[in-house]
């Protein structure tokens, strides 16, 4: 199956440049993603964070890219096995559907147009709800649930879609400590069972232990690599001075030049 | 009080027409309408009736169908509304309301200013389902089995991309596709409607029974079932009330619809209060 090199990358960006039509946010961004890493994207709002994501997934038409690939191939093939979980309170979780339900459509995302759930598919989300603890919730309303919960529901789905990366979009807010620590232990399991995980994330507290790879962008790539070869004092300050007011000496307030 | 004068109304046939037809569009309109209500979607719906009208009054005065006339706009507005939407990140409310209002105003303007139309303005606008022909009770029933057959086929997927278009489009599928039926689906379960409530009242027929139904459960499936059972009986009941009162059918089936919300709105707040 595999091609040597090209296909150990889940993702592949080179110089990339996306945002909005009246406003770029992503200037030649390049960044790769080896296959059954964890990675984070860090930086200060409006950095990009959730445009590389969305942009990555083709929910965003780049502006001008050298290369993007995601599991080896062109967007719109690999995209298939790509899972995107977007911020919480994007969903509407007042929406009638069960916990069930959701996680089937992961096999509706394969099918495409036409096709009806077999039993295979049924049992493929059984288990999958079973994996991450969901199956007596599997006729509950999925709003009903708690922010842990709902992002276990998604990921359920992610695995029955049979996605290889997954996309996450802060996926931390609004967790509680405890349901963050079992957020990044689920994490860490996809990750050994050979998933690749890309996490945008303003959570700067375990990224040393929850993390393999970090990206700090702040519309450009200003660092990348090993949790700590990015997490230093300099990058960080570098990343996020910007966003942090400064008082001169008569009290007036100014803020950092971009 | 003689128990015939209540069986009075079914003894005529143009009567039981007008409660076929009328039941038929009813159920179907409720069960759509679940995702009009789910999606936010009521002010494109009145857009589509409007529009739907001009389409219809264009096709009276060219002598053509009025159902291909009212497809035609009423198919154009949907899909034009969502590809406004699309390329442009301006909520387009305002816009769409001074298209729609444009558009109906010129189908008034261009109905009531072409000689022996005049009388089609009155039944188009309030509907005028004690006129249905039998053939349009088939056509009715044609068309309510098509859509109740596309709404089986595809109910997943339109679930699918009414909760989460995000996500389905990432994966790669073809979310504009899926909504582009739905609202086809929308738009033609408008323009059938059109005859039995008229096209001011038509959008009620889509919301309110899924609005009533809503209130009642969290799960799908039963939603749609319950909004169309609503549906249904509000159009029994409006029918019937409309025979005896001689208010226009449009208008009693209507109102019966918004009592029934009215009341299990009322019912809930009051055991609500009861409970707190």
């Amino acid at each position: 199956m595999s091609h040597g090199h090209a296909t150990e990358l889940a993702l592949k960006i080179e110089n990339l440049t996306a945002g909005y039509p009246d406003n770029v946010v992503l200037n030649d961004v390049s960044w790769q993603v080896k296959k059954g890493t964890l990675a984070a994207i860090i930086g200060p709002n409006g950095g990009g964070k959730s445009t590389l994501l969305k942009t990555a997934v083709g929910l965003l038409s780049p502006f001008k890219y050298k290369t993007m690939e995601l599991l080896g191939h062109s967007p719109k093939i690999g995209r298939k096995r790509v899972a995107y979980l977007p911020q919480q309170e994007e969903v509407d979780w007042d929406f009638p559907i069960t916990v069930l339900e959701v996680v089937l459509q992961g096999r509706l995302v394969r099918q495409g147009l036409w096709g009806r759930y077999t039993k295979a598919d049924y049992a493929l989300s059984d288990d999958s709800l079973r994996f991450f603890g969901l199956e007596k919730y599997r006729h509950t309303q999925v709003g009903s649930l708690s922010g842990g919960q709902r992002q276990r529901v998604f990921l359920a789905r992610a695995l029955v879609q049979e996605a290889d990366l997954i996309l996450l979009d802060e996926p931390s807010t609004g967790l509680d400590a405890k349901a963050q620590h079992e957020l990044a232990d689920l994490f860490r399991i996809l990750r050994d069972q050979g998933k690749t995980i890309v996490a945008a994330t303003h959570d700067l507290n375990c990224l040393t232990e929850c993390f393999d790879h970090v990206l700090a962008l702040d519309g450009s790539v200003r660092a990348s690599g090993k949790p700590h070869e990015v997490l230093t004092e300099e990058n960080m300050v570098r990343l996020f001075a910007r966003h942090f007011p400064k008082i001169g000496a008569a009290g007036e307030v100014t803020l950092h030049e971009h | 009080m003689n128990i015939d004068l209540l069986f009075e109304p079914f003894q005529y046939a143009f009567m039981v027409r007008a409660f076929v037809g009328t039941g038929l569009v009813a159920v179907v309109a409720a069960a759509i309408g679940a995702f009009v209500v789910l999606k936010g979607l009521a002010f494109m719906g009145d857009a589509i009736s409007h529009t739907a009208f001009t389409g219809i009054a264009l096709a009276l005065i060219l002598g053509i169908s009025i159902y291909v006339g009212a497809l035609f706009f009423a198919i154009f507005t949907a899909l034009g509304v969502v590809f406004l939407t699309r390329i442009s990140s301006v909520k387009n409310d305002t816009a769409l309301a001074i298209l729609f209002t444009g558009v109906f105003a010129l189908g008034i303007a261009l109905l009531s200013g072409t000689p022996g139309f005049g009388g089609d303005l009155n039944s188009l606008l309030l509907g005028s389902v004690m006129a249905i022909q039998v053939r349009e009770v088939y056509t009715l029933a044609v068309a309510a089995v098509l859509l109740g057959l596309v709404l089986a086929t595809f109910f997943h997927r339109f679930v699918l991309v009414s909760f989460d278009p995000v996500g389905a489009e990432a994966a790669g599928f073809p979310v504009a596709l899926v909504q582009s039926v739905l609202l086809i689906m929308i738009a033609c379960a408008i323009v059938i409607s059109i005859q039995a409530v008229g096209v001011i009242l038509v959008v009620a027929l889509l919301i309110t029974p899924a609005a009533t139904a809503s209130l009642l459960t969290k799960n799908l499936k039963t939603l749609i079932l319950l909004s169309s059972a609503f549906g249904l009986l509000s159009s029994f009941f409006g029918l019937y009330i409309s025979y005896f009162f001689g208010a226009p059918p449009g208008a009693t089936v209507v109102l019966v619809a918004t009592v029934f919300f009215g009341f299990v709105l009322g019912v809930q707040k009051l055991r609500g209060a009861r409970s707190v």
